[in-house]
């Protein structure tokens, strides 16, 4: 135990130092996954798969909210079908505005989850993220969840509906979409997929909320064995015995990547570095503040910037804080330069 | 000279300023009425988009059999099921908008009263420095 506790200091010490980049890094790298895996999937457009797109696409999300990465993948995801089928695409965008008319525009900070869900079934570990989701969030995280679901479900539809010929006559169309609706609604795999991500949420979350010890990681683990007896009766009602094996291993699997992260979340959640910039009548001042790991009050560290030739400023004395705000000696250092 | 006292309040401040305070102060400028009503407006025109879109895509769906007996139907009985379902669904989302907004714009005035506070403990201290010069 005692090296991991170690391990998360220094990756806390770290985050800390360097949390102006690491986060754009991060979002960068799972944009990049993001932009992959749709063109893997759904990569009808070879133009819309060329590096220097999936790159920049990668980029401008990188230095943006979540809602934007959002929003790009959604209209890559739709440019890609349009070159196969526009009327496919059309219904994909009807679908998707009535997802985001009716849900998905009350949790705009869950965005992410929309796009983690198709991924995490990409990888086979999707059973991850609702057990996440019931630790760190509330119950309300069931709608993004149940979004992602859906369209993961509908990306899976999508791509045996362009494998379909279809010619331009009305009846077709009429044809294609009414296959599209058809196995959408009558998809009990994903209606059963949804109860149980709810279910998941639901039990991890209030687990949480009780007032035992250990209770986050019961939580946890309640997840994980609901997850597993969940899809294990789905799989069994649904005859697709093939993919109890894999079901398991990832739950087991997604149930070991949620205790990881909680190991390290709570550090890490209230190391959050501020930097603020703000001026009085006589400075600018660039402050970083720092949270204490085990106090909330916050130290605050000053650099002091001296132009050359100045004399050295007079300081109040620093009140009751016993540690020492103020780092002297490095303003010493910048005066001998 | 620094003061640490004023600093240590102006990055609380500041930190405030720019992660969550940004939407509280954003809110102070409405009235709690006129806000929730704003939001309660804005999810009432999603819904309906949202649920003529739904119209649409099962229309579109039982295209077949509505052509079929397009002077047969019972325009009646479908009107009455289109409009009570969309009364019902407007209703949900109206009422679950003024809940969560009424909620939401109250927690933000708290935290805002918790700001001001330090904005004239900052106040003070200016006035004490002044006058002590």
């Amino acid at each position: 135990m005692l090296p991991l506790l170690e391990l998360r200091e220094r990756v806390k010490n770290f985050y800390q130092r360097y949390d102006m980049y690491i986060l754009p890094v991060l979002k960068f790298i799972f944009a990049l996954i993001v932009f992959n895996i749709i063109n893997k999937e759904i990569g009808y457009d070879a133009k819309l798969k060329s590096l220097p797109i999936v790159l920049g696409v990668s980029l401008l999300s990188a230095f943006t909210p979540s809602a934007v990465m959002v929003l790009l993948s959604a209209v890559i995801s739709i440019f890609h079908i349009y070159s196969v089928s526009p009327i496919l695409s059309i219904m994909i965008i009807v679908i998707l505005l009535i997802l985001y008319l009716l849900f998905v525009r009350y949790t705009p900070k869950q965005g992410y989850v929309l796009l983690a869900i198709p991924i995490l079934f990409r990888l086979k570990i999707p059973y991850m993220l609702p057990i996440l989701l019931g630790l760190t969030s509330t119950p309300v995280a069931i709608i993004p969840t149940a979004c992602g679901v859906i369209i993961y479900f509908l990306i899976q539809i999508i791509k045996t509906a362009v494998t379909m010929q279809t010619s331009i006559s009305v009846e077709d169309i009429l044809q294609l979409y009414t296959y599209v609706v058809d196995s959408f609604i009558g998809n009990r795999q994903m209606i059963m997929t949804l109860v149980v991500f709810s279910l998941i949420i639901l039990v991890t979350y209030f687990i949480r909320k009780m007032s035992f010890n250990y209770a986050f990681e019961i939580s946890i683990l309640a997840g994980g064995i609901i997850s597993i007896l969940g899809f294990l009766i789905s799989f069994l009602l649904l005859n697709k015995t093939n993919q109890i094996l894999s079901m398991i291993i990832g739950s087991i699997v997604s149930t070991g990547i949620v205790y990881i992260i909680h190991f390290f979340r709570l550090t890490l959640d209230y190391s959050r570095v501020e930097h603020a910039t703000f001026e009085d009548d006589v400075y600018y001042y660039y402050v970083k503040a720092v949270p204490k790991a085990t106090v909330t009050l916050s130290e605050v560290n000053i650099r002091h910037y001296n132009v050359k030739g100045t004399k050295r400023r007079e300081f109040s004395e620093p009140d009751t804080d016993d540690t020492d705000p103020y780092d002297y000696e490095e303003s010493e250092e910048n005066e001998d330069n | 000279m620094l003061n640490f006292k004023k600093i240590r309040l102006m990055t609380k401040l500041a930190v405030y300023e720019k992660k969550e305070g940004k939407e509280d102060i954003y809110l102070s400028k409405y009235y709690k009425t006129d806000y929730v009503r704003f939001q309660i407006l804005k999810s009432i025109i999603s819904a309906t988009v949202g649920y003529a879109l739904i119209l649409a895509m099962i229309a579109l769906y039982k295209m077949e059999y509505l052509v079929k007996n397009a002077v047969s139907l019972n325009y009646k009985l479908i009107g009455t099921y289109v409009l009570g379902f969309y009364i019902i669904t407007i209703t949900v989302y109206g009422l679950g908008t003024f809940l969560i907004y009424s909620i939401k714009y109250d927690a933000s005035r708290k935290k805002l009263s918790r700001y001001f506070k330090l904005l004239k403990r900052l106040e003070k201290l200016y006035n004490d420095s002044d006058q002590e010069s």
